[in-house]
């Protein structure tokens, strides 16, 4: 992949060099997340509703209530900064977050919580994964 | 100066709560590992989260790697079910735990 995807300019903030291929699979991650919190039919919901406290029958509802709005924020923020050319630390971590969950709910959904079950997916979705990973690699090494 | 009325009850209740405060045995956050995430990603969640320093975060991010789990925290509920909650909504695999 030629150049950088995302550039840390020197007056602080990040400039975002995904052209518009990246942008919507970008757009199309973030749209399953906010699909996904509401939705308890939609494939990502249980990767977004994992135990907190495995050895407790019920999770505390209030720390269940912050993390929903927490993702719920970030993937918000995510979504109305998609098309800008720069963006700030806050914004950044929101981009992180939420493709950091789509990658997860997106592996949770397909069962491919080993090395193994990763090698024996379809090259469509190890595509999928792979450009998640790209886009995830290059915004983490400019945080 | 102003009067202050004895309040002994809550006194005690307060001493009580103190000594199961500092009896208990301690609350772990625990990050999983998982085949995907990018390893740079996780220092950087570290890093943000706990404010834990570049060492420090890598260290605990290559436990999770070769061993499958790391502790990355330790404390009270109330705060490891904070922090727990922070790292999924950082979309890392994350579970609290009382200390054994």
């Amino acid at each position: 992949m030629a150049g950088r995807l995302f550039v840390r300019r020197r007056d602080g903030r990040i400039e975002v060099r995904l052209n518009d291929a990246g942008r919507e699979m970008a757009r199309e991650a973030f749209g399953h997340v906010l699909a996904a919190e509401v939705d308890p039919e939609h494939d990502w919901h249980a990767s977004l509703n994992a135990p907190i406290n495995p050895g407790s029958d019920v999770d505390d509802p209030l720390a269940v209530f912050n993390r929903q709005h927490d993702v719920t924020s970030n993937v918000e923020l995510a979504v109305a900064t998609l098309n800008e050319e720069f963006l700030n630390d806050a914004e950044a971590w929101a981009w992180l977050c939420s493709l950091q969950v789509a990658l997860r709910a997106f592996i949770t959904a397909k069962g491919l919580l080993s090395a193994d079950r990763l090698e024996e997916s379809d090259e469509g979705t190890r595509d999928y994964i792979k450009t998640l990973q790209i886009l995830l690699f290059a915004l983490a090494d400019v945080m | 100066m102003p009067s202050v009325k004895p309040l002994r009850v809550s006194d005690e209740t307060q001493n009580a709560t103190q000594t199961a405060t500092l009896t208990e045995r301690p609350w772990n956050v625990v990050v999983w590992d998982d085949p995907v995430t990018p390893m740079s990603v996780v220092v950087v969640i570290f890093r943000k989260i706990f404010g834990y320093p570049n060492n420090k975060a890598t260290q605990l991010m290559l436990t999770v790697h070769h061993e499958g789990r790391a502790i990355v925290w330790s404390g009270p509920l109330e705060r490891a079910q904070g922090y727990c909650v922070k790292l999924q909504v950082a979309g890392l695999l994350a579970t609290i735990e009382q200390d054994s």
